[in-house]
């Protein structure tokens, strides 16, 4: 068990280290941050002398190295476009960010269970044709025409939410939350539905196939003989047994969640960590598209892991097949 | 009276809600340091809380600021500035000439961006707490035009938080807090997030505002931005996307505001070059070297066209390298090339060239309004005449590497004139590039001509407005018989706002409040 988590881990921190240089060789092809740095009457001189205060004139190995010596200090460096430690930016927008995926990572995980097993249930009922005929629409539509037409539906035609912005938030220590004010709470709808949306589709559809096929068992048929009634029989017995599945893949699901809430997040102009990634690509702000890519990339390799060790821990048959 | 007073407490809250005015725009400004950064969205937000010597009207004539009035020393030795008394910075510290001479050299220092416009200053005195002497190197009429954004910062505040130097890597005071003199103090500053700015009620100016908070929020995607103009989540957004434009103009309770900017878009090319670089010739001699090529080119871009379908009629054609709303336009030489397919194809087989040719367009993808389409519009065009032109375009963050490494046989370019002047373009596009002398740094394709490079000093030193005005003509007319560039349009300028609010719109899309009125 002990070798297996070493190993594990061992291998999660090379994966890091290799995220880590793919990134550094490609910000070059990004573009050249001194351009966005200096204004339209710099000379060559100016650009030459910023290019090796901020090291840029090093190979992308030696830039590389520099940024994980100072990394595992917990010194990120400084924005090349807000003139600010990235490590108090990313800090900043994080809670907007986390807020936002818990909020419609339970979104997803709600509905979607409910009408998965609602559809499984009456799987030839008009509504649950209608709702896997409505999930096709949002698995196929892109989320950033989801955002829109939110937007214009609830914002400026019905004018019932707000079109952009976390609204009012409440600062508690040094987190920014949106869920102490109403007008914090009515930001948080369209964005949270708009990002768990796919997932809320993904999550019906999986735990429906899965009702569908538990369903079948021969020990839901002998349930139902033993006289058992029909609610204690789905939600006891038959939704229980689908359940593992779908804890799995809403943990990875969550990593996703924050990833992609780049899109959202620009849609709705939420000032969370993927707005600023944004950002930090259109300027080139080479210190927070290193610190983003490594969090998000320590996030699923974290998350891997431990699914990984939950695996070891709850199935037997694996630790058999271990010791072989 | 408890009614009364009731009553008068309630108005007192509806007016005062009213008055708080919301905009927002596409990018956020980057710092608070006036110094640090030499870009539109940072000088144009902090025109609102710093101040400098003189300033900009609404028709952009310059205008008495922190000096009340300014006169040239002797024989164009330099300039004295009589400064204002009694003005208050936001912290309460007393403005005087102390205050000039550390913002003189914190704006000039080398880790400022700003320090381009003190080239020509020599010496900078104080000859009393409330005048000032600037002196420069040569004479130089346009100096005050010059310094408009040059912002004036407290020396003592900027020494108490240790921030007397802008800093690019590194964190700074200034970065997040202002004290400037102006209409405006910063209150709430949140990077990315919104930013408010309150009256400052001991400002020396009479406000013409009524504005009593207000509230600025990057918003980056336009669809959302106009989304919330719809909504009325905010009172103005600056830009409104031309495609937009017309559906917003048509809906109750907003309108757009439209004007042209300062900025003119224009082909360039390499004229020093010896082979094309790309597409199906390359390797073959240069052919934009040629005069009459580029006449050629400068007759089949249709550019009423281009302002009819790509810009919706909201741009104006341009003729030269600035618009006719910069100080020193050549309005004697207004016309440019006509549109004439028969033309440019007799041109070109004038230069040897009757069959055409492949060659390579640049063009930035993100930096100029509908920029891609407006050089797709152009490729098809060229085609008309036998130039194929192979289209590369590409985000701006790539684009001036490329340019700069000559990596182009045509390009697509924007000039918006800092000093407002037509001095500005000949030095930074038409001088032949002199790294030692500053000169033509943004002179991608090597252009020179003598002549020009001799002009330029004389312009530049003229103090006699009649004679300068002369010697612009004649860059002028050397640029556009030459056709160095084939200059394009003027650039508009579309904002929306809600139908109550007043505003005015200055050609550098500068957004002043002191200028806005909420009805």
């Amino acid at each position: 068990m002990l070798a297996y988590i070493i190993r594990r881990v061992f291998q999660s921190l090379v994966v890091l280290l290799v995220v880590g240089l793919v990134a550094f060789s490609m910000f070059r092809f990004v573009g050249d941050p001194i351009d966005n740095m200096l204004g339209q009457e710099r000379t060559q001189a100016d650009v030459e002398r910023l290019r090796t205060q901020l090291g840029l004139d090093q190979p992308f190995p030696v830039q590389y190295y520099k940024f994980l010596e100072q990394a595992v200090q917990g010194n990120f460096g400084i924005s090349y476009r807000q003139s600010r430690p990235v490590s108090e930016i990313i800090a900043e927008r994080a809670p907007a960010t986390l807020e936002l995926a818990a909020v419609s990572g339970l979104f997803a995980l709600g509905l979607g269970i409910g009408l998965g097993v609602f559809t499984a249930i009456r799987r030839d009922g008009i509504a649950s044709n209608l709702i896997m005929s409505l999930s096709l629409v949002g698995v196929s539509l892109p989320t950033f025409l989801i955002g829109i037409l939110l937007i214009y539906v609830f914002s400026v035609e019905l004018d019932w939410l707000p079109s952009f912005g976390r609204g009012e938030t409440v600062a508690v220590g040094g987190w920014t939350t949106g869920f102490l004010t109403p007008s914090g709470l009515k930001a948080l709808i369209l964005p949270a539905i708009t990002l768990g949306l796919y997932q809320m589709t993904l999550i019906m559809r999986l735990v429906r196939s899965e009702m569908l096929e538990v369903l079948r068992q021969d020990y839901i048929r002998f349930a139902r003989a033993r006289g058992l009634r029909e609610k204690s029989v789905n939600f006891r017995h038959a939704l229980k047994n689908t359940l593992v599945p779908v804890i799995t893949v809403t943990g990875l699901q969550l990593g996703a969640i924050i990833a992609f809430a780049i899109i959202t997040e620009t849609v709705f102009q939420w000032p969370g960590v993927g707005l600023l990634f944004i950002n930090a690509i259109q300027f080139v702000d080479i210190p927070v598209m290193a610190a983003y890519l490594m969090l998000i990339s320590v996030m699923f390799v974290g998350i891997n892991l431990i699914v990984d060790l939950l695996y070891f821990a709850i199935d037997p048959r694996l630790r058999i097949d271990g010791r072989h | 009276m408890r009614t009364t007073l009731a009553i008068a407490a309630t108005l007192i809250a509806t007016a005062a809600h009213a008055e708080t005015f919301t905009w927002a725009g596409n990018t956020d400004p980057q710092t608070m340091d006036p110094h640090a950064v030499n870009s539109a969205p940072v000088l144009g937000f902090l025109n609102n809380v710093y101040e400098g010597l003189v300033r900009r009207g609404k028709d952009m004539t310059i205008e008495p600021a922190l000096a009340t009035s300014w006169e040239p020393i002797g024989d164009g030795e330099g300039w004295r500035f009589i400064l204002r008394q009694g003005v208050k910075f936001h912290g309460g510290q007393e403005f005087t000439a102390e205050d000039v001479i550390f913002s003189y050299e914190r704006a000039s220092s080398e880790q400022a961006d700003t320090s381009s416009w003190f080239a020509p200053v020599s010496e900078v005195n104080m000859v009393d707490d409330y005048t000032v002497d600037i002196l420069t190197t040569a004479p130089n009429p346009i100096f005050p035009d010059s310094i408009a954004n040059w912002m004036i910062m407290d020396a003592g505040w900027a020494a108490e938080n240790g921030a007397e130097r802008p800093a690019k890597d590194a964190e700074n005071y200034a970065t997040l807090n202002a004290n400037g003199t102006a209409a405006f103090q910063l209150v709430e500053r949140q990077p990315g997030l919104k930013t408010v700015l309150e009256p400052f009620a001991e400002w020396w100016g009479d406000a013409e505002h009524n504005i009593t908070r207000t509230e600025f929020t990057p918003i980056q995607n336009s669809a959302t931005a106009v989304a919330a103009l719809l909504s009325g989540d905010v009172d103005m957004i600056n830009p409104v996307p031309i495609q937009d434009a017309g559906r917003i103009a048509s809906r109750d309770g907003v309108k757009v505001i439209q004007g042209i900017e300062a900025r003119v878009i224009m082909l360039g090319f390499p004229h020093q070059a010896a082979e094309l670089k790309y597409g199906a010739d390359a390797g073959q001699p240069n052919p934009f070297a040629d005069a009459k090529v580029r006449q050629a080119v400068a007759h089949a871009v249709n550019v009423p066209a281009i302002l009819q379908t790509i810009m919706r009629g909201n741009a104006e054609a341009a003729s030269q390298l600035v618009s006719p709303a910069m100080r020193g336009y050549s309005s004697g030489l207004a016309e440019r090339p006509a549109y004439d397919v028969e033309g440019a194809k007799a041109l070109l087989a004038e230069a040897g060239y009757a069959d055409g040719f492949s060659f390579g367009l640049k063009c930035p993808n993100d930096r100029y309004l509908n920029d891609e389409a407006v050089c797709q519009a152009i490729t098809g065009m060229l085609a008309q005449i036998g130039l194929k032109a192979e289209l590369d375009a590409m985000p701006v963050r790539n684009y001036w590497p490329e340019l700069r490494e000559d990596n182009f046989d045509m390009y697509l370019l924007g000039w918006s004139p800092g000093t407002f002047d037509a001095e500005h373009p000949i030095r930074f596009l038409a001088s032949t590039p002199n790294e030692e002398k500053k000169l033509g740094s943004w002179n991608f394709g090597d252009y020179s001509n003598a002549r020009v490079d001799e002009l330029l000093p004389m312009i530049q030193s003229e103090i006699d407005d009649a004679k300068r005005q002369g010697m612009l003509d004649e860059v002028t007319q050397i640029l556009q018989e030459e056709t160095a560039y084939v200059p394009l349009y003027v650039q508009p300028l579309v904002w929306g706002a809600q139908e109550n609010i007043e505003l005015t719109q200055r050609p550098d899309d500068f957004f002043i409040l002191r200028w806005v009125t909420v009805n």
